[in-house]
């Protein structure tokens, strides 16, 4: 028997009538996160994290162990009975220290001690600096290796659940389940960060590091680069396009295929079409508006960059989309699912729009940022991930506490997924062909309009 | 019963499309976005060939390229300070250290100190800087002297920058007689290619000998450098370039890019110069907007003789702390279809990269490694290079 998640299981209740736990929880995630902010990543701040590479690999593994205790592991050891009678508050405070400290010891224990004093120097700080690389850089590049480990993780781990729905381990117990999903997926981000990244740091040390990897790498003439910038696109759209198939898309229309495992395969290598799809898009939508990018220039001109800003792109869209989840219940469920999905995704585009511009526009004016697109220190990805790992520790660690709180036995009875029905029928088929083409026709449509729109909503 | 049929053939029929509606569209997203078919909706790029001038030739004397003496010490401060975003005014560092340590200063509490001093009594000054500093022996700076002949032989000097450290700018300026031209008023005008401390800090030596003179910097100064410039002593115009393209005189211009750079320095201008019957010739303090995105930018813009990239002088800002990223590796490879005839690099290019063009056959004019420059890979200090 299949257990379902602690996060599908539980309900949660409204605290207060009206729009109030609305504007109460944004305000105060706004505030968590202006104030974490300050704390552990502003350049003015106290701990001044943004270095950038040390802050950005802080977020991104926080992001990846919070996917592992709510989704692999299930918040064991915790039990149903501590989550469920514990005060949100202390939940939120002993989960999220729980989370620091799992990256602390994965950080010190695995990468820079394990792989780094024994197997791969750049995972080890102390070992570049001690064959001569600056001490600034040594940390900057030894983070860079390890948050792009992350950028794996935070895919395939949630992958390995939402498509793959934690097969074959599925109706094990925990920590049964969570060690064998656990396992997978660590082994398999090893394996994907040594044929998408590892030639990129082979190159980033003189000589290129020739027989210990790939160079130039394999994707350079393809990406018209030799940066591991390119394998970034893809793969934030992954773990983007994961979360847009768990939360507003209700893992359709994979859902509709009854064999188990073939929705499991055509979700997972689906997500990663879909992924790609996407970031080719952002890709040309850039050269679109920007002209075709020129190698060996560098930021916003450099193929490097376009291919790291299609990841940043979409992360401006997984923002709006996970607030629309937690905070607005999906914001559409009044009309078919599938117009509920379109206007989900019509709504969360539009606001991710809304959101790149208002970052752009105002963002270096209360982050301790710079202005501009393209400033090679410069991340949108951080504030954005740890904005997004505010609204984790609040909805899936605090139960949406102040504005929500979980449901007492009872107090809320829960609707069962309706069935997806399995019998295409041939207006179904019809309807789809003429989908696809009008599809196609909204593909050109955005294409042809965008030069336009970038001229409209030029930023600087 | 037909009307429930009706229904669901609706209902299905919706369903379809829309399912349809998303596959169509990501499809072509997959298909078309990087196929070669792209390029049919890809704006054209026209050449303007704006005809800026042309000169006989261009001498460039190399001041200093030592912005500091030992990387180490600098990202030292880079890091304890919190990163390469932290602003450079509070840093600590000469000449604005007010004696409260790393990352602790501010324009107003540094300046307080000196102000008094500037420009006239500069070693009184340096001597209080060193004393409230952060690493104040760490500090060089650049500049360079650029000589241009007119078509009619006129020859006009012009200075690119003015360094970091009182002390060791004033030895230089003295070094290369640049003290002199300035106090006979041989010299036009001072260019700041940007605001960054290496290379704008070191303005009251300037002044010490040219109060007068023009000083031209590049739109997005932030207030406290635009305050400097006053508290420096300067007295004479200054002229804001915007961003683009900027005539100086003929054969020479500036285009300014509107560049965010590290330690929260925004915009940058660089030079070119058109040199009769050789081509275009980029002058840089650093170059942050990047050398291809510049020469790019150029041949966009600019008509220059024989169509021709011929040389470049300056910092190419790649690796100006040894460090090193596989994008840098992109701009060497990229470099070859510039087809560059000389190539005078030094300062924020780094040795590494240096090393890099040596070995990928880029023509990089070697120095002679006098005056503390550390290689003779590239253009030392008091080094020169002639274009034309």
């Amino acid at each position: 028997m299949e257990t379902p998640l602690y996060l599908e299981e539980r309900s949660l209740v409204k605290r207060f009538s009206g729009p109030w736990p609305l504007i109460i929880n944004t305000l105060f995630i706004m505030a968590l996160f202006y104030a974490s902010w300050w704390i552990f990543q502003d350049p003015r701040g106290i701990m001044r994290m943004y270095t950038p590479f040390v802050g950005y690999m802080w977020c991104r593994w926080l992001l990846v162990v919070m996917i592992w205790i709510a989704y692999i592991f299930d918040f064991w050891p915790f039990s149903r009975s501590w989550l469920n009678n514990t005060h949100p508050v202390l939940k939120g405070v002993l989960l999220t220290t729980l989370t620091v400290a799992v990256f602390a010891i994965v950080l010190k224990v695995f990468f820079e001690t394990i792989l780094g004093d024994y197997a791969i120097a750049y995972f080890s700080p102390e070992r570049l600096t001690k064959e001569g690389i600056v001490e600034f850089y040594a940390l900057e590049y030894s983070a860079q290796a390890i948050l792009m480990f992350a950028a794996i993780a935070s895919w395939l781990s949630p992958a390995w659940v939402v498509a793959m729905e934690g097969a074959p381990w599925e109706k094990l117990p925990q920590p049964i389940k969570g060690f064998s999903i656990f396992i997978l997926t660590f082994f398999l981000s090893v394996i994907f960060y040594f044929v998408f990244y590892h030639s990129n740091m082979g190159i980033l040390f003189d000589p290129w590091q020739k027989f210990a990897a790939v160079t130039p790498p394999w994707w350079e003439n393809f990406a018209g680069t030799v940066h591991g910038n390119f394998n970034i696109a893809w793969i934030m759209c992954c773990t983007v396009i994961v979360w847009m198939h768990e939360t507003i898309w209700e893992r359709y229309p994979f859902s509709m295929i009854q064999t188990p495992w073939i929705r499991r395969m055509a979700s997972f290598f689906g997500i990663i079409a879909i992924a790609i799809a996407l970031s080719f898009f952002l890709y040309f939508a850039q050269e679109l508006i920007w002209g075709e990018a020129i190698r060996g220039t560098r930021r916003d001109a450099a193929p490097d960059w376009r291919w790291l800003h299609v990841g940043e792109m979409a992360i401006f869209w997984l923002l709006p989309t996970l607030y629309m989840h937690f905070y607005l219940k999906n914001g559409f469920n009044g009309y078919s699912k599938t117009i509920n999905i379109l206007l989900r995704t019509v709504v969360s585009v539009v606001a991710a729009i809304v959101l790149y511009y208002v970052y752009y526009k105002t963002s270096h004016l209360f982050l301790g940022t710079q202005k501009g697109f393209s400033h090679p220190q410069q991340f949108p990805m951080i504030p954005l991930i740890w904005f997004i790992n505010v609204m984790l520790i609040n909805y899936w660690f605090m139960d949406g506490w102040p504005g929500w709180r979980l449901a007492a036995a009872g107090e809320v009875v829960k609707a069962h997924p309706v069935h997806e029905k399995t019998v295409l029928t041939a207006s179904f088929y019809r309807g789809a062909l003429g989908g696809t083409i009008g599809g196609i026709a909204v593909y050109f449509a955005v294409i042809y309009f965008l030069p336009y729109m970038g001229k409209v909503l030029t930023i600087f | 019963m037909s009307t429930e049929n009706e229904n669901v053939k609706r209902r299905d029929f919706l369903k379809g499309a829309v399912t349809g509606l998303g596959f169509g569209t990501l499809a072509t997203m997959g298909v078309f976005s990087y196929s070669p078919m792209r390029s049919f909706f890809l704006p054209e790029v026209e050449r303007k060939m704006t005809d800026f001038g042309t000169c006989k030739s261009i001498k460039i004397t190399n001041i200093s390229e030592t912005s500091w003496f030992d990387n180490a010490t600098l990202m030292g401060d880079m890091k304890g300070a919190g990163g390469l975003l932290v602003n450079q005014y509070v840093y600590n560092w000469p000449p604005f250290g007010d004696g409260t340590g790393l990352a602790k200063g501010s324009y107003e509490k540094g300046i307080a100190k000196i102000k008094h001093l500037l420009p006239n009594k500069l070693e009184e000054a340096w001597k209080i800087v060193e004393a409230n500093s952060v690493n104040p022996q760490n500090a060089g700076g650049f500049a360079a002297l650029i000589e241009i002949e007119r078509l009619d032989g006129v020859k006009k000097k012009y200075l690119l920058d003015s360094g970091w450290s009182y002390d060791w700018m004033d030895k230089s300026f003295q070094r290369e007689g640049i003290d002199k031209m300035l106090a006979n008023g041989e010299i036009e005008a001072l260019i700041l290619s940007h605001e960054h401390f290496d290379h704008f800090f070191g303005l009251p030596v300037t002044m010490k000998y040219a109060p007068n003179i023009k000083i031209i910097i590049p739109e997005g100064f932030y207030k406290e450098g635009l305050q400097y410039i006053k508290d420096s002593g300067h007295k004479g115009e200054l002229m804001v370039h915007k961003t683009g393209k900027n005539d100086i005189e003929p054969g020479l211009c500036a285009i300014v890019f509107d560049v965010p750079i590290i330690c929260r320095v925004f915009g940058e201008q660089s030079l070119f110069a058109n040199v009769q019957g050789k081509g275009l010739v980029s002058i840089s303090g650093c170059c942050h907007q990047g050398i291809i995105q510049f020469i790019s930018t150029a041949k966009k813009e600019l008509k220059y003789d024989n169509d021709q990239m011929y040389g470049m002088y300056g910092g190419l800002h790649i690796s100006p702390f040894d460090d090193w990223d596989p994008k840098y590796d992109d701009l060497v490879i990229g470099l070859k279809k510039w087809d560059f005839k000389s190539i005078g690099c030094n300062h924020c290019t780094g040795l590494l990269t240096a090393r890099k063009f040596v070995a990928a056959g880029y023509p990089v004019v070697q120095g002679t490694a006098r005056n503390r420059s550390k290689s003779k890979v590239y253009l030392g200090n008091g080094d020169t290079i002639t274009f034309g």
